[in-house]
């Protein structure tokens, strides 16, 4: 079997040998396709395929195993077939030559095709895709203008300041990383890395509590585990000072990479509350309320952008793809508001609300008559536009508590969503926070409307004047109510008893209701609306803040306005004004009849100084005559010196006004007002003081529970003396005494000791004193007060003759309640002296002193002058016109 | 070792000390360099923002470095007699085999979930892909099999027998010879896509292919399995959703602009806003963090970016230059060894650029197949040029035309 095996094997080789003799010897190992391979190259390819050229060895022979070579065994499973042949030669070249064009040419024909299409054909729509991708597009914050006050105090001013972020992901994945807990074998040590981890942690909280102790460690830590986030604001607002301590810990422990500062600008307002309506304040989205709001886009200025690349990661490339365009600055406001004076208007409404238990808070505007700025106005309750979402004001907080509650109480009895009970509280204490805040944020004197009540009578007064329907001389007759056709009852006078007969001066004087009605009866209606519309009480006024009140419902229409309509809107209800509208129609009635548009902002300018725009007072319209205007403000004076506004006088200041007492729809809510202005003869500023709701003692009460009488004259106008008094001060206008009082003003002492009696009179009354004498003799042995005391002129000096020696110390009596006369009489008796304040020299029976400086019972030394500080009751209450 | 004076030499001898072909060395040496360059400042970027990295020059010094070692290498397999490759390709194809194994075991890196690479001794040292070197293997063997082909003596079975019958029908449709490729081609490819590592099979699948093709298997097997496969990938398609949505991908990248389709959306903005004339030489912006890896699979989106649909066609030139030098080569080829091995390898290369560059230009779907020359990779470089370096060596021993 072997052996016959191997036989046609054998015959192969030997066919084999005798194959290859052309290519014997040094070719021993050549393969058989060798000899073709020895032709030229060149011919092989470029010319005629090389099985078509005959040749003798490569003639074309069937394949061997074809050619079955006879007499085999039959027995052979396996035998030779002969060898493959050489066809396979041509089929070398033409699958070569295939390949060749397909790997070699046809594979690039899509690529280029496809390169050509996407860089030539679609260059610019991918050009567009990547330039988006690719550009950063920075924007760069414009600094936001400041405000300043009148004197150039900073009321707003940005800075920059800082939070503190901390990626916790980023913290565990720098610190701990897998990497560096992961052996050879890929395995990860957990526990060592959560506690290399909690270490770091631990160690970063150390460090920050170091570094900020204000910080609430608990929160801290619980920013500081919250792994799963990138981002955890650990502090917000940092200054720069605090920002410089932060920077050098986070490049000393190269935290930047998960703790870092980030910048943001805050507004700050230095005054804190001070006009805080008025400036109002900036959110997320601007300016929101005020000032900052109504000059959002001068303040804001425009922000600049940085057109630059960034890299895949969004991180800015430093590269000259970048294009700049600077940020502008916002502009800086200088407003007519000063800040000193807004300080005097919030402390007095402080006060008033204090002294009068009032309950809705109060208002006051200050204004320059003869310009329309505004000098100031103050709202109350106000807030802190530096924390403007806190409710400080201790009223409005008791108030959104109890609102809250009754709020909760309406929730509880509809119920349609099916809140839990804690769920209601809430929502109730929610909505009663927001309605707090809304009210602390708006601008009673602009906002919101009232009835001016009687300090309207002064633009009735004007109008008649100036129509030539009243004069100076004309007498009213009050009985203390009159009857009008079409009002079913009569209408009361605030003095119920009547002010009887009185001319038009003491009538303006009195607030003298029915004495109104005859005027604006004379006016009629036609010409009182006139009036109505040129004092611009039927239009905005068109200042520059946010926010003022809709004149719509106001007042009625002309075509609507009837005879009740007239006679109780002659004396200011009925009809509904906003503050400003009123103060800026009083105005016009005293500073020659011009009607001003009241403005707020003085100029814009360049952070540099530049000056962009001035703000020049603007004449609405001339309302009354020069000469109408000058009567009216002699007769307003009056009503400070000798009628209902006597509360509001202040010696040296020749103030002029008008109080009013409003009646509200509301029961048991009257508005008292005083609208006064100072110096009489030529108006430099003009105050309009309103406290809202002092509290009756009891239900349909004219009386607060310290006996106060609710009316403009007894409230109002005694806050607003003092306040007139501090502004014209700081304006620097100066005192002008009247005869009457630079008798009372202060003189100093002289000395008359040894003199003789008669001598020492002539001296003292040389300098407006009187004196009365003590013991027995010629000569004056003693004085009191000492020689250059300054006591009040007028004042009576104790002369000791003889042996008389004076009192070391006495007991001050108690003034308060006494008239003027009786007060002053009292503490001489005991030794002291009295220096009076509050009313006029016009001291009528209804003059009493309020308080005195020194109690009475204190012991003190003789001769020390006790200041006592009176006010005349007047009667000037609101009437029922309802 | 005295070097022989040329009297001296066998015919055979003098033959492999025949001049290299200078065209297809210069192609190489361009495509070298070119690839440098253009892979330096691929990677510069992505070097420079890799806190793991010390230095941008990261990528570059070490491919710099295998470069020199490769080019070495390809001068050194140049010089050498590629007759003997006829012994060596079983010890070659059965190391690595071996090697293939051993990637399998716990002794193989892994990365992204793929087990791929093997460090160069085995524990320590840098890491290689044995599919590379199998890849080659398999050609080689191949082609010094399929040489002897045409002086093969055929088996006859006895009629006699039912099986003899049957194995002389598969002897004659030619199936029987198949037998031996066949089995080596499965053992190598199992292992490979066991890894997984699909463009390595692809790679080796039609290296294999091209050998076979030019050595005159009747079509009819290509048609077969061709059809075979592509009614395998059609199944795959249709019953795995993964790879119909990969499919989906391929078809509409911004479908998921920011996951799956982000590379391929990254490489058409880079090739699209490269234009004609490009960015310039070093200026590509799509390299800095947007497209991942810009130095590995991706490197030619930023050719195109910086030297734009010119430089980038004229790179594409090149290569398409080579390869047909290439087929040339084997064309010439001193015997069908020679044309066999230049033909398995230098479609490898072609097949490698086309996949990558259609990858790039979203022709086809990602497969994951680096650019030769340009794809930072040092084994692979070093690999690339030993293979050069056999076609070069095969170069030597075409006979001169002959001067009449």
């Amino acid at each position: 079997m072997r052996e016959s095996d191997r036989k046609p094997l054998r015959t192969a080789n030997q066919n084999r040998s005798r194959r290859r003799t052309p290519a014997r010897g040094t070719a021993r190992r050549t393969p058989p396709e060798r000899s073709q391979n020895r032709r030229p190259p060149a011919r092989n390819t470029s010319r005629a395929s090389p099985s078509r050229r005959p040749e003798p060895d490569r003639v074309y022979r069937p394949p061997q195993w074809e050619q079955r070579p006879s007499g085999r065994s039959r027995h052979r499973f396996v035998q030779d077939g002969g060898v493959r042949g050489t066809n396979s030669k041509r089929a070398v070249f033409w699958r070569t030559l295939t390949l060749m064009i397909v790997c070699g040419a046809l594979f690039f024909v899509p690529l280029f095709w496809k390169l050509w299409d996407i860089a030539i054909l679609h260059h610019e729509d991918y050009q567009r895709q990547a330039t988006g991708q690719q550009t950063l597009d920075l924007s760069v914050r414009a600094s936001r203008g400041n405000i300043y006050d009148r004197s150039g105090n900073v009321l707003a001013m940005s800075a920059t300041v800082y939070r503190l972020i901390l990626s916790p992901r980023d913290l565990a994945k720098d610190l701990a990383p897998d990497s560096a807990f992961t052996d050879e074998d890929g395995k990860l040590d957990k526990t060592a890395q959560e506690a290399a981890l909690a270490q770091a942690q631990d160690k970063l909280i150390q460090d920050l509590m170091t570094l900020l102790p204000d910080l609430d460690r608990e929160k801290l830590e619980t920013s500081v585990h919250a792994t799963q986030y990138a981002y955890r604001e650990l502090k917000t607002g940092i200054e720069e000072e605090e920002a410089d301590r932060i920077r050098p810990y986070i490049v000393e422990h190269e935290t930047s990479h998960y703790l870092y500062l980030l910048a943001d600008t805050k507004r700050y307002y230095p005054y804190a509350s001070l006009a805080a309506q008025t400036l109002g304040f900036v959110n997320a989205n601007g300016g929101a309320v005020g000032i900052e709001a109504a000059y959002d886009d001068v303040l804001e200025g425009t922000a600049g952008r940085v057109l630059t690349t960034k890299t895949g990661a969004g991180t800015q490339l430093y590269n000259n793809y970048s294009e700049y365009i600077d940020a502008i600055n916002g502009y800086d406001l200088h407003l007519t508001i000063d800040a000193t004076i807004q300080a005097y208007a919030e402390r007095t409404l402080e006060k008033g609300i204090e002294a009068y238990d009032v309950q809705n808070g109060a208002f006051c505007l200050v204004a320059n008559p003869n310009t329309g700025a505004i000098l100031a106005i103050a709202s109350s309750p106000d807030f802190d536009p530096n924390h403007y979402s806190e409710v400080i004001n201790q009223q409005l907080l008791a108030e959104m508590d109890s609102k809250a509650n009754d709020i909760y109480q309406k929730l509880q009895n509809n119920n349609p969503e099916n809140l839990t009970q804690e769920e209601l509280l809430k929502k109730a204490q929610s909505q009663a926070y927001s309605n707090a805040v809304n009210t602390q944020w708006r601008s009673k004197a602009i906002d919101s409307r009232y009835e001016p009540g009687s300090t309207f009578k002064a633009l009735v007064l004007a109008a008649a004047l100036e129509e030539n329907l009243v004069t100076e001389s004309d007498t009213f007759s009050c009985s203390g109510s009159v009857t009008v056709p079409g009002y079913p009852k009569a209408i009361n006078c605030s003095k119920r008893s009547g002010h009887g007969l009185q001319d038009l001066t003491k009538a303006v004087g009195n607030s003298c209701n029915p004495a109104f009605i005859e005027i604006g009866k004379r006016l009629g209606i036609d010409t009182f609306y006139d009036y109505l519309e040129a004092f611009g009480l039927t239009e905005k006024t068109g200042i520059d803040l946010p926010g003022e009140a809709s004149v719509t419902g106001a007042i009625w229409p002309r075509d609507k306005m009837n005879n009740v309509d007239l006679a109780v809107g002659s004396f200011g209800q009925r009809l509904e004004v906003t503050p400003l509208q009123m103060i800026s129609a009083f105005s016009a009635v005293i500073n020659g009849g011009n009607l001003m548009q009241p403005y707020v902002v003085q100029s814009i300018s360049t952070k540099d100084g530049t000056v962009v725009k001035n703000t020049e007072p603007t004449v609405v319209r001339q309302v009354i005559s020069k000469e109408t205007s000058r009567r009216a403000t002699d007769i307003l004076e009056k009503v400070v010196s000798e009628g209902t506004g006597g509360n509001a006088y202040q010696a040296g200041y020749r103030i002029g006004g008008k109080t009013g007492s409003s009646q509200t729809r509301e029961t048991d809510r009257t508005i008292v007002s005083f609208m006064g202005f100072a110096p009489a003869d030529d108006p430099q500023v003009i105050v309009l003081l309103a406290y809202d709701k002092p509290q009756p003692v009891e239900p349909n009460s004219n009386y607060i529970a310290n006996g106060t009488y609710i009316s403009g004259g007894m409230m109002a106008a005694r806050q607003a003396g003092p306040l007139i008094a501090d502004i014209l001060d700081y304006l620097g206008v100066e005192k002008k005494y009247s005869s009457g009082e630079s008798a009372a003003v202060d003189v100093s002492t002289p000395n008359v000791k040894g003199q003789t009696v008669q001598d020492a009179g002539d001296t003292l009354a040389d300098k407006n004193l009187k004196y009365r004498t003590v013991g027995e003799g010629d000569a004056v042995t003693n004085q009191i007060p000492a020689a250059g005391s300054s006591v009040p002129g007028g004042s009576t000096v104790v002369l000791y003759l003889g042996s008389a020696v004076p009192e070391k110390t006495g007991t001050v009596p108690n003034v308060v309640g006494l008239t003027y006369d009786n007060a002053r009489k009292k503490l001489e008796e005991a030794g002291f002296f009295m220096r009076a304040s509050g009313v006029s020299d016009y001291y009528g029976n209804s003059t009493t002193a309020e308080s005195q400086t020194i109690p009475g019972g204190t012991e003190t030394s003789i001769g020390t002058v006790v200041g006592v500080q009176f006010f005349n009751v007047v009667q000037d209450g609101a009437v029922d016109v309802r | 070792m005295a070097r022989k004076a040329k009297r001296d030499l066998t015919m055979e001898e003098q033959l492999a000390r025949g001049p290299i072909d200078l065209p297809f060395l210069m192609l190489v040496l361009l495509l070298t360099g070119i690839g440098l360059i253009m892979m330096f400042s691929a990677s510069y970027a992505s070097a420079y923002y890799d806190s793991s990295v010390s230095t941008p020059l990261f990528y570059i010094r070490r491919q710099s470095e295998y470069a020199l070692l490769g080019l070495f290498v390809m001068f050194a397999v140049s010089r050498f007699n590629y007759q003997y490759l006829r012994a060596l390709v079983i010890p070659m194809l059965a190391v690595s085999i071996f090697l293939l194994v051993l990637v399998l075991t716990p002794l193989g890196v892994e990365i992204n979930d793929a087990q791929r690479w093997l460090k160069l001794l085995i524990v320590a040292g840098p890491t290689y892909q044995p599919s590379e070197i199998a890849k080659v293997a398999v050609v080689l063997f191949f082609a010094a099999r399929l040489s002897k082909r045409d002086t093969e003596h055929i088996k006859r079975f006895s009629k006699r027998s039912w099986l003899g019958r049957r194995l002389n029908w598969l002897q004659k449709i030619g199936f029987l010879e198949l037998v031996p490729y066949g089995v080596v081609l499965l053992a190598v490819l199992g292992l490979v896509v066991l890894e997984p590592h699909m463009s390595g099979t692809i790679l080796i699948m039609v290296g294999a292919a091209s050998v076979l093709f030019v050595a005159g298997i009747h079509l009819g097997w290509f048609f077969g399995v061709g059809s075979l496969a592509v009614a395998a990938v059609v199944f795959i398609i249709r019953s795995k959703p993964y790879m119909l949505s990969r499919v989906e991908l391929w078809l509409n990248p911004w479908k998921d602009p920011t996951d799956k389709g982000f590379q391929t959306i990254q490489s058409l903005l880079a090739i699209g806003s490269g234009g004609l004339l490009g960015r310039g030489l070093g200026k590509s912006i799509q390299k800095i963090l947007y497209i991942p890896e810009p130095e590995n699979d991706f490197v030619f989106a930023i050719v195109v970016e910086e030297l734009g649909f010119l430089g980038a066609g004229l790179v594409l030139l090149l290569f398409s230059m080579l390869i047909l030098r290439g087929y040339w080569l084997a064309l010439h080829a001193r015997d069908k060894f020679g044309t066999l091995t230049v033909v398995g390898l230098i479609t490898l290369l072609a097949v490698q650029v086309f996949l990558n560059i259609g990858v790039v230009t979203n022709l086809i779907p990602n497969t994951g197949i680096s650019l030769p020359f340009f794809s930072f990779g040092g084994t692979a470089l070093i690999i690339h040029l030993a293979e050069m370096g056999v076609i070069l060596s095969v170069s030597r021993q075409i006979p001169a035309a002959r001067k009449d």
